[in-house]
């Protein structure tokens, strides 16, 4: 760490010399020590998934959701500290709120995407203030179709075909890399996501964890929430299966 | 310091008027206060809306019309409006008025649905929320113009309920709104009580639109259209415009008032 | 003008206000007290609903009973209620009867150039054992009694319970003097005549009947849970008791 013992890195509104600010770069190691946040985009849909760590066996099963819901349509999920994702979902429903009472109509995704970043932006800006310790992947079925996009934590949003944040990124890009997102039905992205989040779980390091699993699409008639219980404990077994023939 | 003193130091810093004047001079009077204009009548209206509890769940009836005073001004609107999975409301009087209240009872089940933790609003809720706004609306004599029914079914329970711009409230198991309360209402209440519990679903569909046809031949401010909604353990249906044929023939042999005297 | 136009300008204003018909009646008697109401809730010639309650259980001890406009009535009861939770969690224990009356007044005046359209009859039992009857007028004007009738047929029930529980008119035998209180069948007698005798005179009146019954910690219910119909609302059967005796009245 290069940084440390410069000086440049006590404050978000300070640059090195060499352009960083470190400030985001500490921001983005909170969010490499998070369970890894997964999100397809696909032919009529997307899914989102998430490795969640269960700290300890005293926690209610099911309790602390890492995906939530921004409005109907738009579903989040966040890898990071935990409370400044409840904080960005929070801030992302008002912004959807705030479109309906404007427009009278479902917020695009990408405009609460565009609205969500301009606020995690400011945060990268004055001393005063700590930027968001979360990478934050939005899917949404709007008027255009599927979207799929990332937040991170300086500000910077991009969108994607297929998103993977936390500890298990890498990983999980590559196993995306070789699926065919645009072929695949939600409910075949459902399996693929469930495999892929079993397949980065490091369960030598790691102690128990959950996938929470959410879907938006023609099946969920356009909603974003919870995959179903039969569905997903199918998608969990199969998961399993992979994993052993994968070893 | 102004211990003792009852002023706004703020509003006028150099005492230049008295006391008993400062509301008059102050920057806290507001110019445009006499231009503000609040709700004195309806504009674009909506006339009755029936409904009633059947054996499924409970069933309502309004007409598309929208109403520019006399005028038939717009034909095909709908003023039966689902809230969630479990409610219907159905408006009658200034639909502007019912549009403002869709997009808050749109906010209230949507923050429902985001807080992600499976529960939604039953059909009393809605009408104790539409209840609250309406009484306190009026209560700031600034009304919002509608006479509204809220129905559902939740837990196997149907609830039927009214309200309206004074924020008067009741319950029962067959109610209407504005010319249905005094035309439709005693028919529905034949019709009805004491087989709310047995009605089928052909025959409730039968007693409401009979009500809508007695009602467009009666009241001038009605349409020969009208949707009905049915809202039933398996959720809410709004059904498709349905068009009467009525028939007008007898309307020769009628004598004695209107403009035909002889 | 014969145009159909004005020749002064008009000024129409929004009425706040209807009036939702009903009537309400309470009597105190000596361990005991009976608040009652109709259950018809209806504006101009129409009845809006045959089952809209007008008397209120607040405590074990105390029955409110409103009457008027049934918008702001609804609501005033729905605040009295609140004000009495906050007693509970401030002192752990119930609000007296007479300070609820107070509590009352002061909630009326406070409204007192915007008022609840709202004749309140308040019941129950005071803290020295005794059936109490609180009656308001709209703006807080409040005194204890020994009964009271408001609503649309109160000119029609308050004389009959003036002739009744105050013998007004009548001259007690020689040698013999008018009891002071009544017994409990007596009084409800009384409240049944009074509530089919408004319904059969006035259109306002009718469809339900619903008594509350109070009865003092310890005292008899004089035969009350043989009643018809009847049905105990007291949380705790060793303190005072409310009771609620239901029947219909006729629905014409």
């Amino acid at each position: 760490m290069t940084s440390i013992g410069t000086g440049y890195d006590l404050s978000a509104s300070t640059y090195s010399p060499d352009g960083r600010i470190f400030q985001v770069e500490y921001a983005n190691k909170a969010v490499e020590n998070s369970g890894t946040a997964i999100g397809l985009r696909v032919k009529d849909g997307i899914v989102l998934a998430v490795e969640k760590i269960v700290h300890s066996k005293l926690l209610v099963p099911d309790a602390n959701r890492r995906i939530q819901s921004v409005d109907k349509h738009i579903g989040l999920a966040t890898s990071g500290f935990q409370a400044d994702g409840r904080n960005l979902a929070s801030r992302a429903r008002d912004e959807a709120t705030s479109y309906r009472d404007m427009y009278r109509a479902q917020s695009p995704v990408k405009e609460v995407v565009s609205r969500l970043s301009m606020y995690v932006q400011a945060y990268t800006l004055y001393s005063s203030v700590r930027p968001f310790g979360v990478s934050t992947i939005i899917g949404g079925v709007d008027s255009t179709g599927p979207q799929l996009f990332i937040v991170e934590p300086s500000g910077v949003a991009y969108g994607y075909f297929g998103a993977a944040v936390g500890k298990g990124k890498q990983l999980a890009k590559t196993e995306i890399e070789k699926l065919k997102l645009a072929e695949l039905s939600t409910r075949e992205a459902v399996m693929e996501a469930a495999r892929i989040i079993y397949l980065v779980h490091d369960d030598q390091k790691e102690k128990d964890f959950e996938l929470e699993m959410t879907w938006i699409g023609d099946e969920t008639n356009g909603l974003h929430i919870p995959v179903p219980k039969d569905l997903h404990s199918e998608a969990e077994r199969k998961a399993k299966e992979a994993l052993e023939n994968f070893e | 310091m102004s211990w003792g003193r009852p002023r706004n130091d703020a509003v006028d810093m150099f005492n230049t008027y008295p006391l008993n004047q400062r509301a008059q001079h102050g920057h806290a009077h507001d110019n445009f206060a006499e231009g503000v204009q609040r709700t004195q009548q309806p504009i674009v209206t909506g006339t009755s809306v029936l409904a009633i509890k059947y054996k499924d769940g409970i069933m309502m009836a309004a007409d598309t019309l929208a109403s520019y005073g006399s005028l038939a001004r717009f034909k095909n609107i709908q003023r039966l409006h689902a809230v969630g999975d479990t409610t219907v409301i159905g408006a009658s009087g200034d639909m502007s008025d019912f549009q403002y209240l869709q997009g808050l009872l749109d906010e209230l089940v949507t923050d429902e649905f985001t807080a992600g933790d499976g529960n939604a609003l039953a059909p009393h809720e809605v009408h104790e929320y539409l209840a609250r706004v309406l009484y306190a609306r009026r209560s700031k004599m600034n009304p919002l113009w509608n006479a509204l029914l809220v129905g559902g079914v939740r837990d196997g329970a149907p609830f039927l309920g009214y309200v309206d711009l004074l924020g008067t409230t009741y319950q029962a198991s067959t109610l209407a709104t504005g010319y249905g309360a005094h035309i439709a209402l005693p028919l529905l209440r034949q019709a009805v009580e004491t087989r709310e519990d047995s009605l089928p679903e052909d025959e409730a569909r039968r007693i409401l639109t009979e009500s809508m046809r007695v009602l467009f031949y009666r009241d001038a401010r009605s349409l020969n259209k009208f949707q009905i909604a049915k809202v039933t353990a398996a959720g809410v249906d709004i059904s498709e415009p349905i068009v009467l044929d009525t028939h007008w023939s007898f309307a020769e042999g009628i004598r004695g008032y209107g403009a035909q005297t002889q | 003008m014969p145009d159909g136009s004005f020749s002064h300008p008009q000024e129409r204003q929004f009425n706040p206000y209807t009036e939702n018909g009903g009537t309400i009646l309470a009597i105190a008697g000596a361990d005991f007290s009976v608040v009652a109401g109709d259950t018809r809730q209806s504006e101009g010639y129409s009845i809006q609903t045959r089952y809209a309650p007008k008397v209120f259980r607040l405590t074990d001890r105390a029955v409110l009973a409103v009457n008027g406009f049934a918008a702001d009535g609804n609501m005033f009861v729905k605040k009295v209620k609140q004000r009495l939770e906050w007693y509970r969690h401030a002192h752990a224990k119930d609000m007296p009867l007479r300070a609820i009356a107070r509590l009352i007044q002061t909630m009326l005046y406070a409204q007192r150039f915007f008022p609840y359209y709202v004749y309140n009859i308040l019941g129950g039992i005071e803290e020295d054992g005794t059936g109490a009857v609180y009656s308001f007028d709209p703006v807080g004007s409040y005194e204890r009694e020994a009964c009271r009738a408001a609503g649309a047929a109160q000119a029609l029930v308050q004389p009959f319970l003036d002739n009744q529980i105050y013998f007004k008119n009548q001259q007690a035998p020689v040698g013999s003097s008018h009891p002071v209180h009544l017994p409990l069948q007596d009084v409800l007698s009384i409240v049944i005549d009074s509530f089919t005798s408004a319904t059969e005179r006035h259109i306002e009146v009718g469809d339900g009947l619903e008594i509350y019954v109070i009865v003092a910690k310890g005292r008899s219910p004089q035969g009350l849970e043989s009643i018809r119909n009847v049905q105990e609302l007291s949380t705790n059967p060793e303190g005072d008791r409310v009771f609620v005796i239901r029947r219909e009245l006729k629905k014409d």
